[in-house]
């Protein structure tokens, strides 16, 4: 393709002293694509977010944004190159009003050197903002702890998008969640997407990742198990990849056999 | 949708949002428990000791307060960013020493006899080393702060000791005074404003006179200011003529020039009777009548020749008018009060003042705010709010029953210290607080039914009057005859104009920004205007104050340090960057880093605040007692922190205030210096204070949770 993908991995290992948390990961995210990361717990999930958050440094492998070689010290730096991380629990801090919350980091100043926050411009463009995203918050300055999981969520995702970020890591934003809860963040991923946003989305959860990904990589024990197009497999294949195939067919034999002697 | 058919108007908000107005807003912010506990404490001390509520007395708790506050404050900033400083007390004894030291001329060991414009910058940077030290230590090693600072605290505390044996050979330093530039510098760390030489008897009336004005002023301003911010506004854009309205403001204008007109001539003749030949105060009565019914008249004529005949009086003109008729009445008032000295008369024109007062604000509610629409329902008394009613009754009347019977000058001791005065006085106060706090319980449970609220808060407010009656004839000592007496008063007019209010107007239910920024505005103002009737009182003497009583009462500068501080520090939380940012690292440091917060820049530059502050308090002291002792600070650490705590800050972080640390500092200097002046054994003040850290952290507590969870 002509564009260069926004973001690409290229052999990323990590190494814990004796550890190896992740070999040998390749994979990419494109504009307006959704680059669903899927793996089990200990996978190297957190691992791999780490890395492009730029949190942790790799081992071996390089990066590269918009083509670019990179080489990330500090989330700050990451941020810088447009990507930004949303992570499950960490998002925001809950004692403080939404609109601060959005524009944390990078907030509105006047009168010069005073620093001065300007109150009223930052929390209509919260407001403003949440609401082009589907969001439609009560109060801006209401504490963030007051809002609904999804809310929360879909707050953090939505300030990742207004701050000009390209790429969008989305950390198992839905894994907390509910049913309902866990489409409105489904459907703020797919708005985002639409926006052209690159999004990598990781979850443990195959259903929510096949109807929003554009491609899938499957980790599993800090290895890659592929990189597909979503034409390339289907939701069941996806499912039975993620298990490790032959485990779920025993799992399956085995739930089936406890529950028939249950009855 | 049946409920989308009517769309609520852009203006109103969100309809899925309880309307919550600017005043309960302010009810759920951190410091308004301390801020109740400061009322409280204060009401209690001055009860109890004849010194704690004079201006000596004041000045006394206030000096404490400071370099408590200053640290405070600085110490809950820290604790709002999720940190401790355990070496902030032993900080403002080293920064004070080596300040002291640079300065010195040690003899054999060769001192630096440096001049103070150069010690004292080399102080400053010390300290803010210090706390950058601190700050880099916890950041860089990941250890609690706790530990570090607990380490930084030996530190210096065996430095004082080690460095002071060193180079003076004693646990002191001397001779701060003796440096070059001390008299500049003295200025500015160790100056004073002494009281007594500083005395307004006739500019402008008198001090009193004075006060009296600008604190009359100011409550008004303040209810006006709640009101405005509370109650439902006239709907000028349905009033059929805005023409006429226009006219309306027009008159406004004329009305009050003219009430000022009265005012001046009001003010000129108290300058000619200020005597105390009874004919002049008599024509002085007849001068401001005449000016009062000039003001009314020119006002209602002003209103009548815009909107036609006598009948057709608009409420709004008629309301206008009573405004600033009765703001005049209330000030004339307060001029004749102050001239005139016979008990008499003190009492006509302490109700037309009062009167006055009432007038101006309801004055100002007909012309400005919608009637109650729920005036109806009649009187409904639901069996629970019916007995606790009653109960709360009962107890006020056994309590003056009680108060009048025993015998008030019985010294006999019942046993455990207490003789038949004082439990009279404990049964006495005790019963009628607990009654009236049942019955404005009752009141407020009686929210259905606006009439039965009313008549609840109405019987309260006249209970708490007949109450001032009873302590005015029984009480021994005047300064319960007058000064209780007229608090007593105060509290049920205020009760009283607060039902009136509730009874006849309707609470807002949306936010209307005008009606907000104006009532901000003039509550603001309100509260600047008693903080000024205060500040008159406490640092101006009269001749009079100075015959009674010759006791020297000198301000230190320090105390404007505390306030400019405070209110720095509080800036800084809430309206910048840096204040977001500490709130941010308190609250969820992984979050506010992962968006960019430099978490570790923002704590250190608060373990350099503190240390910064250190410096700030360890200069005051040197200045003051020109020597530093090597233990000084040592172990004040903890009451920095406990101040933060009764103020309202969380120990865990994210959730606090810096005029909420200032108010705990205050708290801890009251409870110490009341003690004393009550005359008990100053040991008791620790078990005062560690009282008074429960109470505020189950207030804190409490108040914290309704923040989270009305929203």
């Amino acid at each position: 393709m002509s564009e260069p993908a926004l973001l690409e991995m290229e052999g990323i290992s990590k190494f814990y002293g004796n550890i190896i948390a992740l070999r040998d990961i390749t994979t990419s995210v494109r504009a307006g694509e959704v680059t669903c990361v899927l793996g089990d717990n200990g996978a190297g999930k957190s691992t791999f977010i780490k890395i492009l958050a730029g949190a942790h440094k790799q081992s071996e492998g390089r990066l590269f944004v918009e083509g670019e070689e990179v080489d990330f010290d500090s989330p700050r730096d990451a941020l810088a190159r447009g990507i930004a991380t949303v992570y499950q629990d960490l998002a925001v801090v809950p004692l403080m009003s939404v609109w601060r919350n959005f524009f944390l980091g990078a907030e509105p100043t006047k009168l010069g050197f005073l620093k001065v926050i300007d109150r009223e411009k930052a929390s209509g463009i919260a407001k403003d903002e949440l609401a082009k995203m589907g969001i439609d918050i009560r109060d801006t300055e209401q504490p963030v702890g007051t809002l609904s999981g999804g809310e929360r969520q879909s707050v953090a995702i939505a300030r990742a998008a207004y701050f000009g970020a390209k790429v969008l890591i989305l950390d198992e934003p839905t894994s907390a969640l509910g049913v309902k809860q866990s489409g409105v963040v489904l459907r703020y991923i797919v708005e985002a997407r639409n926006r052209g946003l690159g999004v990598i989305f990781i979850t443990h959860n195959p259903h929510h990742a096949y109807p929003v990904g554009d491609r899938f990589m499957i980790l599993n024990r800090g290895r890659s198990l592929g990189d597909f197009a979503k034409a390339e497999l289907t939701q069941a294949e996806l499912t039975q990849l993620m298990a490790g195939g032959a485990d779920l067919a025993m799992l399956q034999h085995e739930l089936s056999k406890a529950v028939a002697e249950g009855n | 949708m049946a409920a989308d058919t009517k769309p609520a108007p852009a203006s109103q908000g969100d309809e899925r949002l309880a309307y919550r107005g600017p005043i309960q807003r302010l009810l759920t912010r951190p410091e308004i428990g301390a801020l109740v506990g400061t009322g409280a404490i204060w009401m209690f001390f001055w009860s109890v000791s004849d010194v704690f509520g004079t201006t000596a007395g004041t000045n006394n708790y206030l000096d404490v307060a400071t370099s408590l506050g200053i640290m405070a404050i600085a110490v809950a900033l820290l604790m709002i960013g999720g940190e401790f400083d355990l070496s902030s007390g032993a900080m403002t004894g080293a920064t004070g020493m080596l300040v002291v030291l640079l300065v010195k001329d040690t003899g054999e060991l060769g001192g630096l006899g440096l001049p103070l414009s150069v010690a004292i910058p080399i102080t400053f940077l010390f300290a803010l080393g210090i706390g950058w030290v601190n700050g880099t230590l916890v950041e860089k090693t990941g250890l609690p702060s706790f530990i570090v600072t607990l380490g930084t605290f030996f530190v210096l505390r065996g430095a004082k000791l080690g460095f002071s044996k060193l180079f003076v050979d004693k646990v002191i330093v001397e001779g701060l005074d003796n440096a070059p530039d001390y008299d500049f510098w003295a200025n500015i760390f160790g100056g004073v404003w002494i009281r007594n030489d500083h005395l307004w008897d006739s500019f402008l009336g008198g001090r009193d006179m004075v006060f009296g004005v600008f604190a009359t002023l100011g409550v008004v301003a303040l209810i006006v200011g709640l009101m405005e911010l509370s109650l439902v506004r006239r709907d000028r854009a349905s009033s059929e003529n805005t023409g006429a309205a226009m006219v309306g403001t027009g008159s406004v204008i004329i009305a009050l020039a003219a009430a000022v007109i009265g005012l001046v001539v009001a003010f000129a003749l108290v300058g000619l009777g200020d005597s105390d030949n009874v004919s002049d105060n008599w024509l002085l009565v007849v001068a401001v009548a005449v000016a009062l019914v000039l003001g009314f008249l020119a006002g209602v004529g002003l209103i009548r020749q815009t909107r036609g005949p006598w009948g057709k009086l608009s409420q709004e003109g008629i309301g206008l008018t009573a405004t600033v008729v009765g703001l005049a009445g209330a000030i004339v008032g307060l001029l004749q009060l102050t001239v005139t000295d016979g008990v008499d008369a003190n009492w006509t024109w302490s109700i037309v003042m009062v009167a006055g007062v009432v007038i101006a604000i309801f004055g100002y509610s007909a012309w400005r705010f919608e009637p109650s629409t729920l005036f109806k329902g009649g009187f409904s008394l639901s069996r629970d709010v019916g007995r606790r009613t009653a109960i709360g009754l009962g107890l006020v009347i056994l309590g003056m029953i009680l108060g009048v019977a025993m015998d008030s000058s019985s010294e006999t001791v019942l046993g455990l210290l207490l003789t038949v005065q004082g439990l009279r006085a404990i049964l006495f106060g005790g019963l009628v607080i607990v009654g009236v706090l049942m019955l404005l319980n009752a009141a407020r449970d009686a929210d259905s039914s606006p009439v039965t609220r009313f008549s609840i808060t109405a019987v309260t407010g006249v209970g708490i009057a007949v109450v001032g009656f009873v302590i005015q004839s029984e009480a021994e000592s005047a300064k319960y005859r007058a000064e209780f007496f007229a608090w007593m008063m105060g509290a049920a007019v205020v009760l009283l104009i607060v039902a009136m209010i509730r009874l006849l107007f309707d609470q807002r239910r949306h936010a209307h920004a005008e009606a907000d920024k104006l009532g901000t505005s003039v509550s603001i103002a309100g509260i600047l205007l008693i903080v000024l009737a205060i500040a008159v009182k406490l640092l101006w003497a009269t001749s009079e104050e100075l015959e009674a009583s010759r006791a020297l009462i000198t301000y230190r500068v320090s105390i404007l340090y505390f306030f400019a501080f405070a209110a720095f520090a509080t800036w800084l939380l809430m309206r910048t960057k840096f204040g977001s940012w500490t709130f941010a690292v308190g609250g969820n440091k992984e979050a506010s880093r992962q968006v960019g917060v430099p978490a570790a820049r923002t704590k250190t530059q608060l373990f350099m605040m503190v240390s910064g502050a250190s410096w700030l308090v360890g200069t005051l002291i040197a200045f003051r007692l020109n020597s530093v002792q090597a233990n000084v600070g040592d172990g004040q650490e903890f009451f920095y922190i406990i101040a933060a705590v009764v103020g309202g800050n969380l120990l865990t972080g994210g959730y606090g205030s810096a005029a909420g640390a200032a108010i705990g500092a205050l708290i801890m200097a009251m409870s110490f210096q009341g003690i004393p002046f009550a005359g008990w054994n100053s040991d008791w003040r620790f078990l005062f204070v560690g009282v008074i850290l429960l109470l505020a952290v189950m207030v804190n507590n409490y108040v914290r949770g309704k923040a989270e969870k009305t929203r």
